[in-house]
């Protein structure tokens, strides 16, 4: 019964970081209608970026937070005119430049920051919860994940610019014929997607150890739960992000962490197989 | 029937300066080359399978199928298994590897097989870095060695032990390049074949316009399947060579920046879909890409994918084939013009 309120407790608690990451990345694919598979490399560039400024330069921890979010926003928006706005027509060539784009960041990693884990400080002190003691970074992450959800959910029901890329990412024609420039509304959805990731960056990190190649793990989980809720639905991506936490921490405890990197092929097989277009996605 | 001799006649002349090509570049390490640069030239080789493995099927439908790395790593390990917990002899198991990669390969791929889009190409990426992440982790990396792989001894090892110790090395280097020319020529003679038959410009017309093909009576869905297989068996073919010539087999073979860049680099720069152009990218970039090893160091990996990208970008049809097509052009111009004026 233990592993079972493990499994429920932990499982909430990955389940919003893994939403408010595949939110992010839902983001640029509802837009352009193509996943940007370096965003799992800017999921660890920014971990990389405060441990660098903060633990080697003695930069201000707050500041060098800040600092690696700008950056990373950068980032992001570099790769959307680099390696998305020229080959929206060819989707076959977004797969290559995203790819080659992870991992040229990767290597870079690999060769600068080496194969050791990092981790970056964490909020002290822990909590029980359940009869389960839990770290209090977690409470932190979960109430952090639940603004950013809401935050994100008033920037896309809120605000002109939110409601552009809902209006983009439903139809690119449709909206160019009302006046709406699709491709700024594109920055808009990196620049944006550049923080989430970025954010639950700094928020894991000192949870769980980054390495170069630490960002294809929750990349595919955001893919996985996109297909899983359908694109650019948010209350899908909000249960579909919740059914995956929990199947992947049951995993996790029944059969082991190695195991448990088969659940998004898993899922995703399930879905391609039952429901093509998601279980809260429209037929096309 | 007595126009058939003639026509062949033709045939074997056109191709006579492929084959002489071939030909010289088989008897490389009779003419003397030994040692590293043989060693590149097997690996470019068993890579040429690879490329045309991925030129074949997604440059021509245009599905992207970047999970290769995905077959070819199962391969390396069905033969590693085999040969480790069986004591089959790496000869004899290559055959059955092949088998079970290509088996493994269809079943998982056949559910995003069936939908068009983004998942097919994800999909498959999603499959080696699991692969890579499932070998190295408990419990399964207590069977299959982690980090440090399956060990056994290479193709014809067993032969190489009745020779003199010096004579060991040469044998096993220059036996392995031939048995790879020979695979590479195989597997690229099965490339053409296929990819200019009417079975190649179905998958063409499916890279152009799946829904048109199928409106015009193709069965898509079974030109796919087909295809795939017949794709998936030359890399797992490639899969199971190099790792009976180069053990122990880790989990680096499913690391898509080893098993996948350099031949979708090769395929792109060469020009996607036109088998020629690939052949000749591929050992273009593998030997300059062990020559830079002493000017860049690491760096070199970047270097390719940054070449990528420009290449994605700037020259999405290619650059080798289509070069090669102006150069045959503007010369049979020159020959033609020459004898009109």
């Amino acid at each position: 019964m233990e592993e079972l309120r493990y499994v429920l407790v932990f499982g909430l608690f990955h389940s919003v970081t893994y939403m408010v990451f595949s939110l992010g990345f839902s983001l640029v694919f509802g837009v352009a209608r193509l996943p940007n598979l370096s965003y799992g490399a800017l999921y660890v560039l920014t971990g990389y970026l405060v441990y660098v400024l903060a633990n080697q330069l003695g930069v201000p921890f707050y500041a060098a937070v800040s600092a690696s979010l700008l950056a990373t926003a950068a980032v992001s928006l570099a790769v959307g005119e680099i390696a998305i706005r020229p080959v929206l027509r060819f989707p076959v060539s977004v797969f290559v430049t995203t790819m080659a784009i992870a991992y040229i960041l990767e290597e870079f990693f690999r060769m600068q920051m080496g194969l050791k884990p990092v981790t970056l400080p964490y909020y002290p002190g822990t909590t029980t919860l359940f009869g389960i003691p839990v770290s209090n970074h977690w409470l932190l992450v979960t109430g952090v994940c639940l603004l950013m959800l809401l935050a994100l959910l008033a920037f896309l029901f809120k605000t002109n610019t939110g409601k552009a890329v809902r209006a983009v990412a439903e139809s690119w024609e449709e909206s160019m014929r009302l006046g709406i420039n699709p491709l700024r509304v594109l920055r808009a959805a990196l620049l944006v997607s550049g923080l989430y990731a970025a954010l639950t960056s700094i928020l894991l990190t000192p949870l769980k150890a980054l390495t170069p190649s630490a960002g294809w793990v929750p990349l595919f989980a955001a893919f996985a739960i996109v297909v899983m809720g359908g694109l650019g639905n948010v209350l899908g991506t909000v249960v579909a992000s919740l059914a995956y936490g929990f199947a992947e921490q049951l995993v996790v405890y029944t059969l082991g962490g190695g195991i448990a990197r088969v659940v998004p092929l898993v899922l995703i097989v399930l879905v391609l197989v039952l429901r093509p277009h998601g279980f809260f996605g429209r037929g096309e | 029937m007595a126009f058939a001799k003639p026509a062949r006649l033709k045939k074997v002349k056109r191709l006579l300066p492929a084959l002489v090509a071939v030909a010289v570049y088989a008897a490389l390490p009779a003419l003397g080359l030994r040692g590293y640069w043989l060693d590149v030239l097997t690996r470019a080789n068993i890579f040429l399978l690879i490329t045309l493995s991925l030129d074949l099927y997604s440059g021509t439908t245009l599905y992207l199928n970047l999970g290769i790395p995905f077959t070819v790593g199962t391969a390396a390990y069905a033969l590693a298994i085999l040969n480790g917990f069986y004591g089959v002899p790496v000869e004899y198991g290559i055959l059955p590897a092949v088998l079970v990669s290509v088996a493994l390969s269809f079943a998982i791929f056949l559910p995003s097989l069936r939908v068009r889009g983004a998942y097919f190409s994800i999909l498959s990426l999603l499959l080696p870095i699991i692969a890579a992440g499932l070998v190295t982790s408990q419990p399964i990396s207590l069977y299959l060695g982690g980090e440090g792989g399956i060990s056994f001894s290479p193709l014809l090892f067993s032969y190489a032990r009745t020779l003199p110790l010096r004579e060991r090395v040469p044998f096993l280097q220059s036996s392995h390049f031939y048995i790879s020319v020979a695979a590479a020529a195989l597997a690229l003679a099965i490339a053409y074949k296929v990819a200019y038959s009417d079975f190649g410009f179905m998958m063409r017309s499916i890279g152009q316009d799946e829904l048109l093909a199928e409106a015009s009576g193709i069965d898509t869905l079974r030109v796919k399947l087909l295809g795939f297989i017949v794709s998936s068996s030359l890399a797992a073919f490639a899969g199971a060579l190099y790792a009976a010539m180069r053990p122990p087999v880790t989990s680096e073979v499913f690391i898509p920046a080893n098993t996948l860049v350099p031949p979708l680099t090769a395929m792109i720069l060469g020009g996607m879909g036109t088998i020629l152009g690939p052949v000749a990218a591929n050992y273009l970039t593998l030997i300059v890409y062990e020559a830079l090893w002493d000017v860049l160091g690491r760096w070199r990996s970047v270097l390719y994918m940054a070449l990528l990208i420009l290449l994605v970008l700037l020259k999405p049809q290619g650059v080798i084939y289509h070069s090669y097509l102006k150069m045959k052009r503007s010369i049979l111009f020159r020959i033609s013009g020459a004898r009109g004026g």
